[in-house]
């Protein structure tokens, strides 16, 4: 190489050097342009110089080098392709690959990427007739040096054979492959790592506006979108803002990376933020700021580029067309080509609802507002104030739109997007494009609430994506819709208080819109439930054993309603579903569907968590934890009530749950320890036992019993968490009272034996017993019965019997069951005369119900060939 | 080297984390998985219709340590996974014949 060749090359390097290093002193698009026209000096001074250049008779074989795509429209980023095209006239000379060696392979040396191509005249317009992808950077050609004849040439025949022959199906065609190429890179103004380029909202969006205007106007010029109309003033200055700010980012990535990279990694936004000087403010990071603009800028780049599309006819017109023929005629909208239009904007002065209005109108038929009503909207919402807030039809139209089914249709968008739903409703500025820096939330806050809507009113439809047949069943049943879809809307709204638990800033918010806009304090309570509430299953879910009763106990307590599980649960869900992949599978789906189902249990059951449920036991804690002396006895009260089960401090008095800890305290490392009570009045006894629970403690106490004469009359057990039994007897006196002390000795002594497993308590009760009678109904000839219950309890299988009373019936019962290998968490006994009631609460060894229909039927016919035949 | 291959109760992930990372252990994979052992699944109604889990959800953590750590590691993971009831999970160890790292191409007990 030359020394010439060499200065031009090193005058580049530098020059290239030079403007990178003063990036920030330029605006981006004067810096753009800057770094085309430095490569193009080079070109130019390459093509004086070129020494193969007169070898290929410039005469008779004239060429020239032209510029395309980005390079083209002097949009020339800092590691973008610099694309050229050599256009020759005739026929591309052999020599033309000593060109490119001369011209191109230096660039490639200082690690430019260069894309070329070497056409004649024909070729090119051949070409880019069969394959529209070569006539796209046509489109952006710009003529650099030789011979500008043959660039008009070009032109002229790419306008002439070309774009006027085939301009619809070129524009179909672009716009189709823009459609193929958002579903491949998504939506730039969501995704977490947005591609700058390609995404929707990228700059390729732009470049397809740019296209259509040359294809379809002969647009020259990007400043042509404004004097063609195609874009006012005010918005042709908001896309050049937009434009710049992206375009900014993606040179600044390409300096930081030191390469040619689109797609914005997570592991460059940190970085990115502070060079291009975010700052963190109101509890934001830089870089959630950062990422925030980012995605406003690109969501307006989307929106201008769809409406662009819509406006001027370049995509099909929605399947709607005519639906609206038949419907209410509104005063002052109008429907015209399919879009709904604000007669006179005077209209909107005199009645500001019309605002609204318009919403509603296409919400319900389906149709946008034109772009001219948009623009009319932002720019007189102004008029919306607490007046009109509160104004009953507004709130009605508002509903209308929050609770019409349209799934692809997304009213609430075009909403936020005019600028007209933050100011209906003024708390959702905090949370507009507002970004979590993370790999769970995909989306800014504002339209992951809008999402959530979304796919609330997808229930049930084709484009469910819930995956779950009960959500659509609930969903179906659901009696208020609209409390579940404001708590939808509604739910993050607290992300724009800095530093919150958003859930609870949130919910007092709510209260606030929701009062301004008139709801009734049930409704509004309702609502700011759910946002409180909107993390709880998720969290307990997967955070809890769920398989605890205990568990499913705290969350029926705190959401006290079925018809609020119900709007929670499917809240919780589309939470997960609009938050991004990774919230919502298969996984979580069913966790949290099983904790539903439980808590549904409860709830309907309602014994255990009513709101008298709760004050009572709260209500008993408080009394035991009064009799506490010192401190250290007031921790160990704390202590054992987490172990004493909800269903224990709902049913024990207080006074009793003193004594049972007394007895607790007594245990210390013995098997058991017992109390015996005498009630005068009644003449019974009542024995408190507590003890280490064991498999068939149950039916050992009930057998010692039998065996010493001492009659049950009823029973009660509970179970602590901490593998305690708490068993209450109320027992008749022993036949002889004189001697009942000694009779009390021996029972506690066969209890002991039976336990250490010293005594057959079967074998000796078999023996007692045979000297009885069988049983006598005394009033009706009634069988026994047993039901084997599995639908009340999530948690338990409870036994239930119906019997008549005869000595040793409760071994009998206990011991069957014990035998067919279940432990008793919960037993009410109960005799009225001679009828008896027995229930148990039972789970098999492992901790699980019996819930296999052949499980059943062994189990009672188990209990049956214990009990004595009636006759 | 062993790999250690525990599934767990989903609700005791963070405390088997952080059980692992008092003693030193950084690095883990972890799955949502389901399944069934002895546990076996159960059926809830919901206005008549049955609801059934076959198959219940768990946690499957998988580590590999150096093999004179993986008592220790299989300990913790056993205390901090436990609740005394069913369901809490099963631990598998397996040999490990070799381990690298993809950047460095480091083997052995330097790339885990």
């Amino acid at each position: 190489m030359n020394e010439q060749y060499m200065q031009i090359l090193t005058t580049l390097k530098q020059d290239r050097e030079d403007l990178m290093a003063s990036f920030d002193k330029f605006p981006v698009i004067d810096f753009m342009r800057r770094h085309s026209r430095i490569l193009d000096t080079y070109f130019q001074q390459r093509f004086e110089e070129s020494m193969v250049g007169p070898r290929l008779g410039l005469n008779k074989n004239p060429y020239a080098i032209v510029a395309l795509g980005g390079y083209g429209r002097e949009e020339q980023c800092v590691h973008s392709d610099v694309d050229i095209l050599f256009l020759f006239k005739k026929h591309v000379p052999d020599e033309a690959a000593s060109l490119i060696q001369e011209i191109i392979y230096p660039l490639w040396d200082i690690g430019l990427e260069v894309g070329y191509a070497t056409r004649t005249l024909h070729e090119c317009v051949n070409m880019a007739r069969k394959d529209y992808e070569i006539l796209t950077p046509i489109l952006d050609a710009r003529f650099i040096c030789g011979m500008s004849l043959l660039f008009s040439q070009l032109m002229t025949a790419a306008r002439e054979k070309i774009l006027d022959k085939h301009s619809k199906k070129i524009v179909d065609w672009l716009v189709k492959s823009n459609t193929e190429r958002h579903r491949r890179f998504g939506d730039s103004t969501y995704l977490l790592e947005p591609n700058l380029k390609e995404g929707q909202g990228g700059l390729r969006d732009y470049h397809t506006m740019l296209w259509i205007g040359r294809i379809k106007l002969n647009m020259r010029q990007a400043r042509d979108l404004e004097y063609f109309g195609f874009l006012s003033h005010d918005e042709y200055l908001a896309v050049r803002e937009a434009l710049s700010f992206i375009w900014g980012v993606r040179n600044q990535l390409h300096l930081e990376t030191g390469r040619k990279v689109d797609q914005l990694y997570f592991e460059t936004q940190i970085k990115l933020a502070s060079s291009m000087k975010f700052k963190s403010t109101n509890g934001l990071q830089p870089v959630e700021k950062f990422l925030g603009t980012l995605h406003s800028k690109m969501d307006f780049m989307k929106q201008q580029h769809l409406m662009f599309l819509n406006e001027h006819g370049f995509v099909k017109k929605s399947r709607y067309t005519l639906k609206h023929k038949n419907n209410r005629k509104i005063e002052n909208i109008e429907i015209f080509d399919d879009t709904l239009k604000f007669t006179t904007s005077e209209a909107i002065i005199r009645s500001p609802e019309l605002l609204i209005k318009i919403f509603e109108e296409s919400a319900r038929h389906k149709l946008p507002l034109s772009v001219e009503a948009k623009r009319m909207v932002n720019e007189f919402s102004y008029l919306v104030n607490d007046r009109f807030r509160s104004s009953d039809s507004v709130v009605k139209s508002f509903e209308f739109v929050l609770k019409e089914p349209a799934p692809t249709f997304n009213v609430l968008r075009e909403m936020l997007n005019t600028g007209f739903l933050v100011k209906l409703i003024p708390e959702m500025r905090g949370i507009a494009n507002r970004i979590q820096y993370d790999e769970y939330h995909l989306y800014p806050v504002d339209k992951h609430l809008l999402r959530t809507v979304q796919a609330v009113k997808k229930f049930g439809s084709d484009l469910d994506e819930s995956g779950c047949m009960l959500c659509a069943k609930i969903w179906k049943r659901l009696k208020n819709r609209k409390l579940l879809l404001w708590a939808a809307l509604l739910h993050d709204i607290g992300k724009g208080v800095p530093q919150k638990d958003h859930a609870k800033a949130g919910a007092k918010i709510t209260r606030n819109i929701l009062s301004r806009f008139g709801y009734d304090p049930e409704e509004i309570d309702t609502i700011a439930f759910l946002v409180q509430e909107h993390l709880l299953l998720v969290k307990i879910a997967t955070r809890r054993d769920i398989h605890d009763e205990e568990t499913a106990i705290h969350c029926a307590r705190v959401i006290k309603k079925v018809s609020r599980l119900q709007m929670l649960y499917l809240l919780t869900i589309v939470d997960c579903i609009s938050t991004g992949p990774n919230a919502w599978n298969e996984w979580t789906a069913t966790l949290l569907r099983d904790l539903f189902l439980k808590i549904s249990n409860i709830l309907k059951k309602g014994e255990l968590a009513t709101q008298r449920a709760v004050k009572t036991s709260a209500h008993k804690k408080e009394v035991v934890l009064a009799s506490a002396t010192s401190k250290a006895e007031a921790a160990e009260l704390e202590k054992l009530f987490h172990s004493m089960s909800p269903r224990y401090l709902l049913y024990m008095p207080d006074d009793e749950i003193l004594k049972d800890i007394e007895l607790f305290r007594k245990l210390g490392d013995r098997s058991f320890a017992w109390d015996i009570a005498r009630d005068e009045k009644t003449n019974s006894r009542t024995v408190r036992i507590c003890a280490q629970d064991q498999p068939g403690l149950f039916s050992k106490i009930a057998g010692t019993f039998t065996l010493n004469n001492l009659d049950i009359l009823n029973a009660q057990i509970f179970t602590w968490r901490n593998n305690l039994a708490l068993d209450i007897f109320h027992v008749k006196p022993p036949p002889d009272q004189i001697f009942e002390k000694e009779r009390w000795a021996s029972t506690e002594k066969d209890f002991q034996a039976a336990l250490a497993g010293d005594m057959d308590l079967p074998n000796a009760l078999a023996k007692k017993m045979s000297g009885y009678q069988s049983i006598r109904p005394k009033a009706s000839k009634l069988q026994h019965r047993i039901v084997v219950d599995n639908h009340s309890s999530s948690f338990f299988t409870i036994v239930e019997v119906f019997t008549y009373d005869f000595p040793g019936l409760l071994f009998t019962v206990t011991d069957a069951l014990f035998r067919s290998g279940l432990d008793i968490w919960v037993a009410k006994i109960s005799t009225k005369v001679d009828q008896v009631v027995d229930v148990f609460y039972v789970r098999d060894f492992d901790g699980q119900k019996i819930d296999s229909e052949d499980q059943a039927v062994a189990l009672k016919a188990a209990i049956e060939a214990r009990l004595p035949e009636i006759v | 080297m062993k790999k250690i291959e525990a599934i767990i109760k989903p609700f005791k992930l963070d405390d088997v984390k952080e059980a692992l990372n008092e003693i030193g252990i950084q690095g883990m994979t972890i799955s949502e998985v389901k399944g069934y052992g002895r546990q076996k699944g159960h059926k809830e109604i919901y206005r008549g219709a049955e609801y059934v889990v076959d198959f219940i959800p768990k946690i499957k953590i998988e580590i590999v340590v150096a093999s004179e750590q993986a008592d220790l590691v299989v300990e913790k993971i056993c205390d901090a996974a436990n609740t005394g009831k069913i369901g809490d999970g099963k631990i598998f160890i397996f040999p490990v014949e070799e381990a690298i790292r993809v950047r460095t191409g480091e083997k052995g007990t330097d790339a885990i």
